[in-house]
């Protein structure tokens, strides 16, 4: 994890009021693993005091010939004062990035669960997506079978699915409106999927609003899927000093509580205490 | 001394510059130099050994301690407003005892000072803390942290009740091996009389302030931004008001005063310290830049080698019209500048 301030090389408006931000950092790219994520912090801003946590979408190189990633890319979506500051950086803008932080997908564990299902099924809601593109092209990489369900608002909502198709052999898209793929919820498919191929193992990788999760989960459940959920959060530090970020576990840890930041974004979904109000970011 | 005509000229303009000592002593503890980081900001410190040089801190106040593990708040435990923040994190620990086999040991391989943030919701439990953190050796003080809810007195506040202050930090002065700074509420009326308070029940230091008790509320919900309904406010916003009590207590009584509230710079810092803050804790800034601390004793440095003067001339310096000095100055400030 490094603390640096780096500038920025593209602000890349997308659909929907979503950005990708692509910010010059070598050391920061190369020590990503997937599922990791950054915190943002606008500089020379009392106003806006605390950093933005945000999912480290993709690390890329700068050029062909060199394959070493150099820059950080993170996908955001305009919700708040932080991010509709953040959508007015231009290139040469310089940011604080304290990066990469927490457990990311691919611990020893989840690993071997990835490599011994038949396929990984990735389901992500709206923004959600920014978590799964890393991981999907590591497994990709490993030669895992994958489809990806991913639900949205409206069609604006889908973001990166052309970054995604290469790498998952299918892609379902949900719209609550109807506008791209299955109207309704992502669950919806989802489900029908999971019960049109009882026998087989999938291990589920999720990312998105609580309601979401929380319906992807119990389908997991009963299926008796595995599951991971990349959790959110609002963060203080995202160093695990400031206990913000904290959620309900199953278990012990720091009490019945672990930190986002730092135990998660990812947990295995059983571990989670579901009943609890959502928190919200 | 023998004169050295062959001296480095680096050498020798090292030994002509003034070099100002930023050492403080609070309660017999010596300090490197007035800069902590506040509980609750801080971790146990480790969690930030990657980014600062730890060693380099006058010392670190840990996350506040209980004598039982503390679950904490449900989310949403903090939400950003302007200028601050608000957390209502419920005060989540992992008590007195895994604090002295978990954290301690780590904190204790640091030159830095630890100090020891103690909490509780009776008198006796905050005694029941003490007694077991006693046990841990490379504490250098406590904290007695009297402003979290006391459910024994029907949701009154330690802090905000003059007798039990007294009779909280009575008891705990009692108990404590090691010296006992206290650390007071800001939400009462008149500060000075809890710091008064403090100082009579046998209290070493005082810390101040606290977070300010605040809210915020989600207009499309009609639903409160923290699960806890209250929260308390820190980070720049508050500064002026905290900076406001420090000075007042620091008046009021004769033991030592650590000041905190919204520093981010170290003219943030100089001010507590001019209003007679012995040393200065850095919260809220940790969490956005964990280097603040580091910056701030360059800066306090770099301001007593360009006014020539040692920390301790700065502390309690403030000159206010119509009052020659300051009562609580530790020496009267040698300056040509005013008169």
């Amino acid at each position: 994890m490094y603390d640096e301030t780096v500038a920025v090389v593209e602000n890349r408006s997308l659909t929907g009021g979503h950005f990708v931000l692509s910010l010059h950092s070598p050391r920061q790219a190369r020590a990503t693993r997937p599922g990791q994520f950054a915190m943002v912090r606008l500089l020379g801003r009392s106003d806006v005091l605390l950093r933005r946590p945000m999912s480290i979408y993709n690390v890329v190189p700068a050029s062909t010939p060199d394959r070493a990633p150099v820059v950080v890319q993170l996908l955001y979506k305009v919700v708040g004062r932080g991010t509709r500051l953040m959508a007015e950086l231009r290139p040469g803008d310089r940011v604080g990035l304290l990066a990469p932080l927490g457990h990311g997908f691919f611990e020893e564990e989840y690993f071997h669960r990835a490599a011994a299902a038949d396929e990984i099924l990735h389901v992500a809601g709206g923004i959600g997506i920014a978590a799964l593109l890393l991981p999907a092209r590591q497994l990709e990489a490993a030669g895992c079978r994958q489809r990806l369900f991913f639900g949205g608002r409206t069609q604006d909502d889908l973001v990166g699915v052309d970054d995604f198709a290469p790498s998952v052999g299918e892609v379902v898209l949900a719209t609550e409106d109807g506008s791209r793929g299955n109207r309704g919820y992502v669950t919806k498919p989802l489900g029908e999927y999971l019960a049109g191929h009882r026998g087989k193992k999938f291990l589920m990788m999720v990312c998105g609003p609580w309601a979401m999760l929380e319906a992807s989960v119990k389908l997991a459940k009963q299926y008796g899927h595995a599951c991971l959920v990349s959790m959110e959060n609002r963060m203080g530090c995202g160093l695990g000093a400031c206990l913000g970020c904290s959620i309900h576990v199953n278990g012990t840890g720091h009490g019945s509580y672990e930190r986002v930041c730092t135990e998660g974004p990812v947990f295995w979904a059983e571990k989670v205490v579901w009943e609890e109000s959502p928190p919200k970011s | 001394m023998q004169k050295d005509e062959g001296q480095d000229p680096k050498d020798k303009r090292q030994s002509t510059e003034f070099c100002p000592s930023l050492e403080t002593k609070i309660a017999g503890v010596d300090f490197a130099n007035p800069v902590l980081t506040a509980s609750g900001t801080f971790g146990y410190g480790q969690e930030f050994a990657d980014l600062v040089d730890l060693n380099q801190l006058g010392g670190i106040v840990v996350k506040g301690i209980s004598a039982e593990p503390m679950a904490g708040n449900p989310s949403p435990r903090i939400y950003e407003s302007r200028f601050g923040m608000l957390n209502a994190i419920g005060l989540q620990n992992v008590g007195a005892r895994r604090f002295l086999e978990e954290k301690l040991p780590f904190l204790r391989t640091l030159r830095t000072r630890c100090i020891v943030n103690v909490f509780g919701y009776s008198t006796e439990d905050y005694v029941r803390a003490i007694d077991i953190l006693n046990g841990g050796d490379g504490i250098d003080a406590y904290e007695l942290n009297i402003s979290c809810p006391n459910t024994r007195c029907g949701g009154m506040v330690y802090g905000s009740d003059l007798k039990l202050t007294e009779e909280v930090v009575a008891a705990s002065k009692r108990a404590a091996r090691f010296p006992l700074f206290v650390k007071l509420s800001p939400n009462v009326t008149d500060i000075t009389a809890f710091a008064r308070a403090a100082e009579a029940a046998g209290a070493d230091a005082l810390s101040l302030v606290n977070t300010f008790v605040g809210m915020a509320i989600d207009i499309e919900s009609r639903t409160p931004r923290i699960s806890n309904v209250t929260a308390g406010l820190s980070g720049p916003a508050i500064k002026p008001v905290a900076l406001r009590m420090v000075y007042q207590c620091a008046r009021a009584v004769t033991i030592p005063v650590i000041g905190m509230g919204g520093i981010e710079t170290a003219e943030d810092a100089l001010e507590y310290l001019i209003a007679g803050a012995r040393a200065i804790q850095i919260g809220t800034a940790n969490f956005y830049a964990p280097d603040t601390a580091l910056k701030v004793i360059e800066g306090i440095r770099d301001y007593c080698r360009s006014k020539r003067l040692q920390l301790s001339q700065v502390v309690g310096s403030l000159r206010v019209p119509n009052e020659p000095v300051s009562p609580s100055a530790e020496e009267p400030l040698r300056t040509t500048v005013g008169g």
